[in-house]
């Protein structure tokens, strides 16, 4: 709760107008717009630290780079490259978000020497052992639930989102705290369908980077299985001016050393 | 002991109200905390513990490293739901079938207490196959049911070809499905199965659920103590108060035995639950033992009044008579029967122990009630009742069929002395060979009769299953190095590595640093730090440094070494190769899984990989599942500790031991990589560590015992001579039975253990009154033969009374569900009717051939 003031206390001051009743769609939007496509490029380092129910920790290193197709905010790329565990150094994981059809997902396992494509059949399967799924990664289209607004206060549209296609994801709903001047969304709450908290994530540090608002420290809670994923972000930059060769599959063994240092 | 009598004789009244009084204060104390436990929280209330792992006390090793183990891996006990269709051809695997496991699996989740996220169905485990050219693929294995047979057909294809599943969830004949349903405590698992039963009556289909697993055991176990004692103690009631009545004709007169142990059965378990006891299988036989060793004082006050009242024709002087003669058999019987049972305390199982120290305050408690109640009741019969009463003396010898085959076994006696010896003798060497052919062995699930549903749900399983006991194999890394000897290899590395400029680093955080972990950490922080400031070339071998820093400390992580997982499948195999273990599942079996798996299902890449860094990636291949905790069951993030969970189909702890035999002889012949010691866990394994401590502590409890009696009983008759005597028939008696137990090939369990020093005190019993008896006699006749014929007269009659009652009191224990109640209750009279007939046979064979020492100071 005390993160969450100071978050609303410093997005306060970044000074973007407020805006009121809006329409939900409009708000999801730039809420997905916010988290996912700022800036024609970008690239982070992330530190991720899985905690399980019993605290013991696992630690995850990785240098994320992003690039968009257009200004649609439509069909976009990631490059995440694996420094640590030392192991699975250089291992790389790669998407090629679409719109109209499922993401394309790669997988490069150097001690195995094999490049794999992921099937696309389920992307709610646990990121590299976090509590982040494949999708909140790379972003759940907005088009694959419906969505209403169910509350609003001074600081935060609080939206509410079914899914579409029931059987297609483990939850029945979830809720999400967008916040009125950044539109970043600074809690999700996903329920199963006896109403129940199952996962909840939190914005838990959030700077201007470039002009952008950024989540620079997130959570991912598990309810069920108990634990959580604590991520940070550091080295934040947007429009880097990454190259589209970059992500492609002779990329995957061959690792772009310029954008990941 | 007399002055209590006497006491109650005059008072008679103030006996019975004080009596009453005590008996209704222990069922309030009892009742207030059991039906307002708020209320009354400063009681103890009633608490019933089924739980075999109670045998062992809670801060048993065993026990302590069981319950961190089963923390660490996030193991729970499980519910086992096993799914038969015999009708259909492809067994469950059918649209309909498939669509109630689905509705069931989904049901459960929401049960309370079911940990929903360790649930193991077809619709909650993933598949993991290649998904084409270049695909691999995790998907739910069952997400949602099948549209048609032909798809639940290709469920189980994909089910089957997966190890972890295949034997586990899908049957080894592909008919079958099991749903394994972790919960929070064995205690709720009652609940979970009622449930569960009724969501299946809602099924209408004709598939056939069998639900077990040891939880569920134990839950029901619970249940059926309680028929067990609400059948039969009163049973033992009702027969000993019938047989009384026919021996002594006169039903007012045997309600007194009767109010004895009612009375003493009340106060034994209202102290037992008062101090905060639980009534666990062993306690829960308390009543049933109290009462017929109740009655037996009675039977010996009433025996003698019956026939002396008729001398006297005075109920006082009777009475003043009778304690007298019987006051000194009376305290060494009961106290002879205590410290049989007290000897239990001995053991090192505490419900054992709590069962032994009751039973012993409850003879304490029944000859004090004895002594008072009895004489006082008689005085408050009128005494106009006791005109007809009494043994005619005139035709005693002639008109009951046991007075004349008592005096018949007595001319035997003296006649064919010798050859009862030598008889005795063969019959020892019998027992001696039986005694050799004993199997110690025992499993929980077998305590209930064959055809219980728990048992034939075991069967059904278990034939088509890998099996539903589990037990589990911990393996572990050696000790780490210490600081020092890791540090001066980190430098080595570091000067190959073109570092040698953070050599020195490593001397200076040293000091600061507790563990490796640590120093490679605020190295690689320095090494990060200068990578900020070098040229693209000397960045990327600096890079190549943290790599090797990186991996250097993931030597560590034992159970990532490929060369580990390779030692672990060479384990696996054979322990399947010794035909104890239906299935094995291990970190190795996950590594090769996903390996394949990567490579296109190709059976020959069914293997671990060559290095440690593709061990790595097949485990984070496997973390990108739905279930990455899943990995966790099979070893700890640290790496450094592995289990490999095993499935047998047997939970026979004579199999459970055999099996730990063969592992440790494997361990033996194959030395372990990296210094790996193994462990154990599990219920079954629990199981045979009590067993052992049960075997162990009842030999001992014996052994002590037999010494206490024996030495009360060179006091009692002042002679070594005498006390050996008085030993010899329950020697006999016990040798005996174990001896049949070993040829009959009955396997030496619970029940069987502890039966030899139950016996121990109540058995002596006989041997003591009739020596005591047959002492007395002889002073007043010429010789043995003369006195055998007197021995054979009352006293052998009162003997005989006491063995049918005791004997016939404790058959109620076969109408108890529970088979080791009937175990005992079949083995517990047979000993005392063969401790009653080698006293009478024995005793007096060895009286005749040792006539002259032993009456040489008498």
């Amino acid at each position: 709760m005390k993160n969450l003031f100071k978050i609303l206390l410093v997005l306060s001051f970044f000074g973007i107008i407020p805006v009121s009743a809006m329409d939900v769609i409009e708000v999801v939007k730039k809420a997905n717009h916010v988290s996912y496509y700022q800036g024609d490029d970008g690239r982070a380092k992330v530190n991720m630290r899985i905690i399980d129910a019993q605290g013991r920790e696992r630690v995850r290193e990785f240098v994320i780079l992003r690039k968009d197709d257009d200004n649609t905010d439509g069909k976009q790329k990631f490059y995440v490259y694996f420094n640590k565990p030392a192991d699975v150094k250089k291992m790389v994981f790669m998407v090629v978000k679409n719109m109209e059809r499922a993401d394309d997902r790669w997988l490069y396992l150097p001690g195995l020497d094999l490049v794999k494509r992921i099937a696309a059949s389920d992307e709610r399967t646990s990121f590299v052992g976090s509590h982040f799924f494949y999708e909140d990664v790379s972003g759940r289209g907005i088009r694959e639930d419906t969505h209403e607004i169910m509350e609003e206060n001074d600081s935060n549209y609080i939206v509410k989102s079914t899914p579409k296609d029931t059987n297609a994801v483990e939850f029945a709903f979830f809720k999400s705290w967008i916040h009125k001047k950044t539109f970043l969304p600074v809690k999700i709450e996903y329920y199963d369908d006896l109403g129940q908290k199952i996962r909840s994530y939190s914005a838990l540090k959030v700077e201007l980077i470039d002009g952008h608002p950024t989540v620079t420290a997130a959570s991912m809670e598990n309810h069920q299985t108990g634990g959580k994923t604590l991520m940070n972000y550091s080295a934040v930059k947007y429009d880097v001016g990454l190259p589209d060769n970059i992500f492609t599959e002779r990329y995957l063994r061959k690792t772009p050393r310029k954008y990941l240092r | 002991m007399i002055h209590i009598s006497d006491t109650a004789i005059h008072r008679p009244k103030a006996f019975f109200w004080l009596s009453g009084l005590l008996s209704l204060i222990m069922i309030t104390l009892v009742a207030l905390p059991s039906v307002w436990p708020t209320t009354f929280s400063m009681l103890y209330p009633l608490q019933i513990d089924t739980d075999p792992e109670n045998m062992l006390s809670v801060d048993e090793p065993v026990r302590v490293y069981h319950n961190a183990r089963k923390k660490e891996f996030s193991l729970y006990d499980m519910v086992v739901v096993g799914v038969v269709n015999e009708s259909h051809t492809q067994g469950v695997f059918n649209k309909n079938s498939l669509t109630d496991i689905h509705a069931l699996a989904d049901f459960a989740k929401n049960i309370e207490g079911v940990i929903s996220v360790d649930l193991m169905a077809p619709s909650t485990v993933d598949n993991i196959e290649p998904g084409g050219l270049g695909v691999v693929k995790f998907e739910w294995l069952m997400k949602q049911p099948p549209v048609d047979d032909a798809e639940a057909l290709s469920i189980r294809t994909k089910a089957q070809n997966l190890p972890l599943l295949n034997g586990t969830i899908v049957s080894e004949d592909g008919r079958a499905i099991a749903l394994y349903i972790p919960i929070t405590a064995k205690n709720i698992s009652y609940n979970v199965v009622e449930e569960l039963k009724v969501k299946i009556a809602e099924f209408g289909s004709d598939d056939n659920y069998h639900i077990t697993g040891l939880p569920v055991a134990q839950d029901v176990f619970g249940v059926e103590m309680f028929i067990q004692m609400a059948i039969s103690a009163p049973m033992a009631m009702v027969l000993i108060f019938l047989l009384m009545w026919y021996f002594f004709k006169k039903a007012s007169l045997v309600v007194s035995p009767m109010i004895v142990a009612m009375v003493s059965v009340i106060t034994t378990m209202g102290l037992l639950v008062i101090t905060g006891n639980t009534v666990h299988i062993m306690s829960s036989m308390i009543p049933i033992f109290i009462m017929p060793i109740a009655v037996l004082d009675a039977i010996h006050i009433l025996s003698d009044f019956y026939d002396k009242y008729p001398r006297f024709k005075d109920r006082k002087k009777t009475l003043a008579h009778v304690m007298k003669e019987l006051s000194a058999p009376m305290l060494y019987t009961t106290l002879t029967t205590a410290v049989g049972f007290a000897s239990l305390s001995l053991t090192p199982i505490p419900p054992v122990q709590v069962f032994g120290l009751f039973v012993a305050i409850g003879v304490i408690l029944a000859w004090l009630f004895t002594i008072a109640l009895v004489p006082a009741y008689i005085m408050l019969m009128p005494e106009e009742s006791f005109a007809d009463f009494g043994l005619d003396l005139s035709d005693e010898n002639i008109s009951s069929p046991m007075a004349r085959m008592l005096n018949g076994l007595g001319r035997v006696t003296y006649g064919g002395a010798k050859l009862i010896i030598v008889a005795v003798f063969v019959l020892a060497a019998v027992a001696w060979v039986g005694i050799g052919k004993i199997v110690i062995n025992d499993n929980p699930v077998k305590w209930f009769s064959t055809d219980h549903e728990i048992r034939v749900a075991d069967r059904a399983l278990n034939e088509r299953f890998a099996g539903t006991y589990m037990a589990y194999l911990v393996l572990e890394g050696a000790e780490e190095e210490p600081l020092s000897q890791f540090a001066e290899g980190l430098k080595i590395g570091l000067q190959s590595h073109n570092l040698s400029e953070m050599v020195a680093e490593v001397d200076a955080v040293l000091p600061q640093t507790e563990d490796a972990g640590q120093l490679v950490d605020r190295l690689s922080v320095r090494i990060e730090q200068r990578m900020e400031t070098v040229s693209d070339e000397e960045w990327d071998s600096w890079d190549t440094a943290l790599t090797w820093l990186g991996e250097y400390l993931g030597r560590t992580e034992t159970f990532k070494n490929p060369e580990v997982l390779n030692y672990m499948s060479r384990l696996q195999e054979y322990l399947q190769a010794t035909g104890l273990v239906g299935k094995s599942n291990s970190l190795s079996d996950v590594v090769k899984t996903v390996h394949r798996e990567l490579f296109m299902g190709n059976k020959g890449d069914y293997r671990i990989p060559e290095t440690r860094g593709a061990v790595a990636e097949t485990l984070i291949t496997y973390q990108n599942s739905h279930r990455p905790q899943d990995l966790w069951h099979f070893v700890t993030p640290d790496y450094k500790k592995s289990n490999i969970w095993l499935q047998l189909k047997s939970g026979d702890n004579r199999d459970m031991t055999a099996l730990m035999d063969k592992v440790d002889q494997f361990f033996k012949d194959n030395p372990a990589p990296e210094g790996i010691s193994h462990d154990w866990f599990g219920l079954t394994y629990i199981n045979v560590i009590w067993q052992d401590k049960m075997v162990s502590g009842m030999a001992e409890a014996f052994i002590g015992s037999f010494i206490i009696v024996l030495i009360m009983m060179i006091f009692l008759f002042r002679s070594v001579w005498w006390g050996i005597l008085a030993m010899i028939p329950l020697t006999f008696t016990i040798g005996m039975i174990y001896g049949i137990i070993g040829l009959i090939g009955k396997d030496y369990d619970m029940p069987v253990a502890v039966l030899s020093s139950l016996s121990l005190g109540l058995a002596v019993d006989y041997a003591i009154h009739f020596l005591a008896r047959a002492r007395e006699m002889r002073r007043n006749y010429p010789d043995w033969k003369i006195t055998s014929v007197e021995v054979f007269g009352e006293p052998a009659r009162a003997i005989t009374r006491n063995v049918i009652v005791v004997g016939i009191g404790f058959m109620p224990l076969l109408a108890a569900p529970l088979i080791p109640y009937q175990t005992v209750g079949v083995f517990i009279s047979a000993i005392l009717v063969l401790a009653g007939l080698a006293s009478l046979t024995i005793l007096p064979a060895l009286i005749r051939l040792f006539e002259g020492p032993l009456f040489k100071r008498i």
